[in-house]
Order: structure tokens, then sequence, then C-alpha cells
């Protein structure tokens, strides 16, 4: 399989091929929703294997356009993808919209329907495949035809997805397209936009400046910024637990290089200063030793500069007060903070800061500022605690509390942005019989 | 009853050299005096050093006590994040007469740079912003500064305020005047002063923060009031955006300066500076041959600064100096930081060019965190 980059189009190009995904999104309409599911699931099933054309395709490309080490592509990949497959695709539909068929031919007909919109656009932002993937899925999955524009970082996922989708299912594949365009440009910003329904993901910025493009009846679902973190309660302040604790979360930091959303950028740990940088102490051995397993891929010049100027910081703080202990290795930083102020820059690239909190209700305090941009929180070590911590969690606006190990492999029915997956995509209809 | 300290003798001997070392460099046309620049630097570092005990402290992890140095290279660059952490001031504390902080919304920490005394600081910025800003000025001539920012009285802590308050003390027509209060642009008041300064012969400057541009230019276009100054009219615009304004790139502050005030970009300058510092860099554009067709310098836009402020452009993975045109991150040794450190690194982004440094790219503030959609410019270049 051929990892081709999207092909480039002004506006008019945008425009006859969004006319052409219409027709195209038409053709799927009509045909019966769990047909559809089913073509979407085997091709995700496909996707699970590691030596599939696709995973090879994505192995060999994303390391050249997104820097990561093949390792860190492969790995990523593997543990992302793992919770991926045509039964959690149907799953998922049955659970936000019902059963696909349901109203057609025998099966009963249900109180609501649920259909797509003829063509879907979506603007794709960051490196991570994985999260590209379901994006793309979910309008496909409502028989939408979908316009994608990759990301500069990823140019691979949309493209090597239409073609595995074109060989499973030739109508399918055509109802996708991956177009780059010079999104400078208001007129094929607005071609692009011109689409019945719009996914952005992006920066807050990004995502306002597309919001206030699309106008209404268009439908408009915007995915910004999203910050994650880790806690680790008194149950891992010690030992073994510490020990399993800080492997499963350097896992977690290590995967796609800390750039996603999902990648915690500060630990907060219950317990004393002692405990953050015992915490810190281990999570860099982890990280230290994951370098050789999953080494660290290229990091920009500007995020370079930015952490060795944090390095530099945290040095003198150390060397000045005494209250600060830096660890550094290739390819990692970690810094013991003394305090709970998560303010401090966060340069990415395995960049991470624990900092000590009295308890839970510390955990949450140190999160609450957070709260409107908060993604996940990957937990362990509270015990008892855990349930109450995690109401409190979700009163802050987290979308997904997960234990530490896992935050990079997220289900397919994540609900992120505390929304469902496939809902915010579709028309529904409320069917009263008569 | 509080009693102020009096001033260290070596303290005081070190600033009158420092002054003197200005004037000089001032007088010689800006040539760089390498033998004057270590030696001064090298005892600052050692003064700093006895005196300012947090960066002492740095320094000994680094294994670079005075006397271990050989070089102005060699001294620790304290990063400017400290500035947000540790007091870094090489004076008793109640002989603090000013202090500038950094921009920062509420409740963020904000870097402070202490100072004992104002008068190094204005030595320094004074003959800089004469020379690389207002060059084609008579020496003594007065220019009409148009100030797209608060009066020093208003923004007490603003390093920027204080900066072109003192130009506009030493430089300014009496019709020069500050264009915000309370926070808020009074776009009337600007406008009309655009008007009459478009009547005047009286060359213009018209100055401010990059984001206070974005503001007028805003504002102004609201009215439907554009101005073509005269071509002696000049800008200066600093600093980035930090969330205060939609952010333009330069060609487009430029573009859209050009076309609502009449200011070519051959006469807008950028001015790099930051509050942990007393010296500044600016373009070299009013100074340089400018290429009209391409309506760019003839050579790429290249910062410049005084004689007695040093930058270096730092590998960020090795701390060695770059080579020329390779990006790296800033560090300055400015030796009119007496009461401070004269050494600070940045998170910053630059290359060195012909003698100068293009600086391409600032640091964010302390909302740099998270995924790294943030930084993703996924409306920018082609995707």
């Amino acid at each position: 399989m051929s990892a081709d980059a999207a092909s480039h189009a002004d506006a008019a190009a945008l425009r006859r091929t969004l006319a052409r995904l219409r027709e195209a999104g038409r053709a799927l309409a009509a045909r019966p929703p769990g047909a559809v599911l089913d073509a979407l699931g085997a091709v995700l099933d496909a996707w699970r294997d590691a030596g599939s054309p696709p995973r090879r395709a994505l192995a060999e490309g994303l390391p050249r356009s997104a820097g990561f080490s093949r390792a860190v592509v492969e790995r990523g990949l593997e543990i992302g993808l793992g919770p991926f497959s045509g039964a959690r695709l149907r799953a998922l539909y049955e659970r936000e919209l019902g059963p696909p068929d349901a109203g057609r031919g025998a099966a009963a007909s249900p109180r609501r329907l649920a259909t797509g919109f003829p063509s879907t656009a979506v603007l794709l932002a960051g490196a991570i495949p994985s999260a590209s993937l379901a994006t793309l899925l979910a309008p496909l999955a409502l028989r939408s035809a979908v316009l994608a524009r990759p990301a500069s970082r990823d140019p691979l996922t949309a493209p090597i997805l239409r073609e595995s989708l074109a060989r499973v299912d030739a109508e399918l594949g055509a109802a996708v397209a991956a177009v780059a365009f010079d999104a400078r440009s208001d007129d094929a910003l607005d071609a692009f936009l011109a689409a019945d329904c719009v996914v952005a993901t992006g920066s807050d910025a990004t995502v306002a400046r597309v919001a206030a493009r699309v106008a209404p009846p268009r439908r408009f679902v915007g995915y910004g910024h999203r910050v994650s973190f880790a806690a680790l309660g008194p149950e891992a302040a010690f030992g073994a637990a510490l020990a399993a604790a800080c492997e499963a979360l350097a896992l977690d930091v290590a995967l796609w290089d800390q750039l996603g959303c999902l990648s915690p950028v500060s630990l907060v740990v219950a317990g004393d200063a002692s405990a953050a940088r015992r915490a810190a102490e281990a999570l860099a051995g982890a990280l230290e030793r994951l370098e050789g397993e999953l080494p660290r891929g290229e990091v920009p010049r500007d995020a370079a500069a930015r952490t060795a100027h944090e390095r530099a910081e945290a040095e003198m703080r150390a060397a000045a007060r005494g209250d600060v202990a830096l660890f550094a290795g290739r390819g990692f930083t970690v810094v013991a903070e003394r305090d709970a102020r998560l303010d401090r820059p966060a340069p990415l690239h395995r960049f991470v800061r624990v900092h000590p909190v009295e308890d839970a209700a510390g955990v949450v305090a140190a999160l609450a500022p957070y709260g409107p941009h908060l993604a996940a929180v990957g937990l362990a070590g509270f015990g008892g605690a855990a349930p109450d911590l995690a109401r409190a969690l979700a009163g802050l606006g987290a979308s997904r509390l997960c234990p530490l190990g896992t935050l990079q492999a997220p289900p397919l029915d994540w609900c992120h942005d505390n929304e469902g997956v496939l809902l915010p995509l579709a028309r529904l209809t409320d069917f009263e019989p008569s | 009853m509080s009693r102020v300290s009096r001033p260290d003798p070596a303290r005081a001997e070190l600033d009158r050299r420092v002054r003197a070392f200005i004037r000089e460099r001032t007088a010689d046309d800006f040539r760089e005096d390498e033998a004057g620049f270590e030696a001064l630097a090298l005892e600052l570092f050692a003064f700093q050093y006895a005196h300012c005990p947090p960066y002492a402290r740095f320094c000994d992890a680094r294994g670079r006590a005075p006397g271990a140095l050989r070089s102005w290279r060699d001294v620790p660059a304290a990063p400017t994040g400290a500035f947000k952490e540790l007091a870094l001031r090489s004076f008793p504390p109640e002989r603090t007469c000013k202090v500038f902080r950094t921009s920062g919304t509420t409740g963020e920490r904000r870097g402070a740079l202490y100072l004992d005394t104002l008068s190094l600081y204005e030595a320094s910025l004074v003959p800089t912003f004469e020379r690389f800003v207002l060059p084609d000025l008579a020496e003594g001539a007065r220019a009409r500064f148009l100030v797209l920012g608060p009066s020093p009285g208003e923004a007490a802590d603003s390093s920027l305020a204080h900066m072109l308050g003192a130009m506009v003390a030493r430089r300014g027509a009496p019709e020069s005047r500050f264009f915000v209060r309370g926070g808020e642009l009074d776009t009337g008041a600007l406008a009309r002063a655009l008007a009459a300064a478009e009547e005047s012969e009286e060359p213009v400057v018209l100055c401010g923060a990059a984001f206070a541009f974005v503001h007028a230019l805003d504002a102004l276009a609201a009215r439907g009031a554009a101005f073509r100054l005269r071509a002696s009219a000049r800008a200066m615009e600093t600093g980035g955006y930090k969330g205060r304004s939609r952010e333009l790139g330069a060609e487009a502050l430029y573009r859209a300066i050009e076309d609502r005030f009449g200011v070519s970009p051959a006469r807008i300058v950028n001015e790099y500076g930051m509050t942990e510092l007393a010296s500044q860099f600016y373009d070299a554009v009013l100074r340089e041959p400018y290429d009209v067709a391409l309506r760019e310098p003839a050579a790429p836009r290249r910062k410049l600064g005084p004689p007695w402020a040093r930058v270096r452009i730092l590998d960020p993975e090795t701390g060695e100096d770059c080579a020329e045109g390779e990006a790296g991150l800033v560090a300055v040794v400015d030796l009119a930081n007496t009461g401070s450190v004269i050494a600070v690194q940045t998170a910053d982004l630059a290359r060195r060019v012909g003698g100068g440094f293009e600086l391409l790219g600032r640091a964010p503030g302390a909302d740099a965190r998270g995924c790294s959609l943030a930084a993703d410019e996924t409306l920018g270049a082609p995707g």
C-alpha cells in the first residue's frame, strides 16, 4: 500500500470534490446501515494486524512526517488500535443510536431515527493516527461521505484509510477524499467548509475561526485544546506499587512523545514533597529504560529551546532553593516540584513535572483550573477513594478516567469532549407511529 | 524606621565604568570593544556571584565560579523563567527603587526585574533607541511620539512604558501622547492626533506592542479612519500577542500598518526586548539599504543591539554556539544589568544573520501546555 499524501486542491477543485462526495454520500445513505458498519468493521479489524498494509505504511511514513521513531509508531498503533474492532464499532453504534437496521424490513421500527449528513468535512490536527482514524470513521458510520484535510504532521492516515476502504468496499472508498489546501485562502477554506457537517480539531483559536465560518443549518462539531494529567494515590507511594505505576505512566508519556491530548503533562502525587520526589525519580528511571525500547523522535528546534530553558530554570531553582529536583537524561526530563502549581510551562516531548498534593481532594484542587480543557486523568493507588475522586474529576470536566498505562488506548466509544462519538454528527428524527 | 543601606562602593564603581563604556561605545559609532566588554563582563560576574546568593549557587552547581571563567561566554546565563521564581538582585532588597514585571494574566506568576537605580537602564536604552529608531533625526531634534500604550505613570511596572516614557521625555515633541488610559485605547484621541500629524512637518514615531497595533488598527477600521503619515514617519512595534488580540504575522501586520497609517514596511522597526534586560535590540531597517521593488530590506531583516549587550545563539541540545543561519535559543550578556545578573537565557528562537540576528519565534507563555494541537497551525500553511 502506498502512503501517498493528500492531493493539493484549490477552491474550484474542492467544490468539485465535495459535489462528487455528496453523490457518494447519497449512494451510501441508500444502503442498510448494518452493511456499512460491517464494511467499516472489516477495515478496522484489518488495521489491527501489525503486518497489514495500512500499519506498515504508517510505520514507514509517520516517522518522516511527524518525527516519531518507528518503534513509537509501531507500539503506539499496537496499543492505540487495540480497543478498535468491528464488533466495538457496532456496539458503539447500538449504544448511541440503537440497532442499525431497526425499522428496515422485518425489524421493529425505532422510536428515534438517526441519519448522517450527505457530506462531512473533517479538519484533522496533530499527529496521532489512531485519533485521526476514529475521527474519520465516525461520520462514515453514519453513512456520511468524508472530505478530510489531513494534518501536516500526519498526511497519511486519511489517504491510507481511503485506500483500505476501497479495497473492501468500492462505494465506501469513493465516499472519502483527502485533500490538502492552503487554508489561508478564504476561498479554499470556505469551499472546504461548505460540507453539510463540519468537524474541526485543533487549537481553540482554530476551532473558533472555523466555527465562525460555518453558519446554520450546517452542523459544526469542534474539538479544541485538551490536556491530560496523571495522579498517584497513597497506595502507590512506595515500593513495587510505585515502580509499577511509574512504569505504566512512562509508557503513557513516551507513546507519541507526549504530543497527544491523552498524554499526561504533569503527575500529581497525594503525599508530601518526598513522595513527589520518589515518584519523580521512579518515573525518570522508567523513562530512561524506555528510551532504549521506544526512542524519542525528533524534537523541533523551538521545542528543544523550550526544554533547554525549562531544564535550566529547574536547575537554577534546585541550586538556589533546593526545593526542586531535576532528573534529566537523553530523551526525557522529570522535575520534582514542591508545590501544586501546575501553571509552569510544559515543553512536552517527554517532559513531566511531578507535584505533591495533600490528598485526593488536593488532586481535584490542583486540576481544577484546567477543567475546561481537561481530557483524561490516569489514576493509580487511590484504592477506596477512587470512586469519589472520579466523581469530583468528572465534575471538573474530565471525559476519561483510566488506569495509568492505558491513557493511549482510549476505547472507540470514548466520550471525548464529554459528548458522544456519533451523536454529535447525527441528524435525529423522532418517529411517533400513529 | 527602615534603614536604607549605603550603596556598595564596588558596585558604584562598576556602574560608573559601565556608564563610561556606554558613552565611549556610543561616541565611537557603536563599534565593539572586545577587550573592554570582556573585562567588564567578568568583573560584573564576580560581583554578582558575590552579591546574589541564588545566582551564586546556580553557578556553583555548574562549576562556574569567578576565577574559573576565561571569557564572557562562560558566564552562566539565568533562564528568564527563573525571574518568576527567584529575586535575582545583586543589592540589598531595601535598596530596590523600581520593579519591572513581565506581562501576565491575573493569577499568573510574573517575572520581575529589581532595580536599585534607573540611571544605567536609561543610559542603555536611550542611545540604542536613537540609533535604530531615530537615526535620521538631527541630534537633539524632537519627534512626535504617538504611543499605543499606557504612560509610565499608569503602568508603573511596565518596562516598555518606562522605555517609551524615557524616550518621550528626551526626544518627544510637545504633541507626543500616550493613548491608553485605564486599559482602554482612546481611539478618538488617537484619530485626532493622527489627523493632526498628517498635517505636520514633525517626524512621527508611532509605537507600541504588536497587540496594541492590532487593537488600534481594528478600532480605526471600525471608524473607517485611515491616515497617510508623511514619509518621515516611522513605526516601532514590539512583543508578542499573548492572547491580547487576534494574531497577525509580521508581514500582515506591516501591510495593515502601511494601509491604515501610511507607514511603509521599510520604516517599521521591530524591537526585541524583555523585562529581564536593561538593553534592547532592533531591526536595522532604518540604517540599512531597502529594496523598494522587493518591499523588503536588501538583506534579510536583522536585529542589532548596542555593543554593551552581546547576543549568543545557542544549540539547545549542546549549549554551544550555533553556526551562522542555524536556529538556536537566544542568550544575552548585557553589561547594563548590573543590579541583577548580566547573563540571561531565553527560550526564544533566532538565527545569526550577518553580524546581527533574526528572531524566528518568541517562546509562548505559561499557557503553552497540553497537547500539540495548541501549537498546530491547523489553518496555516498547506496541510
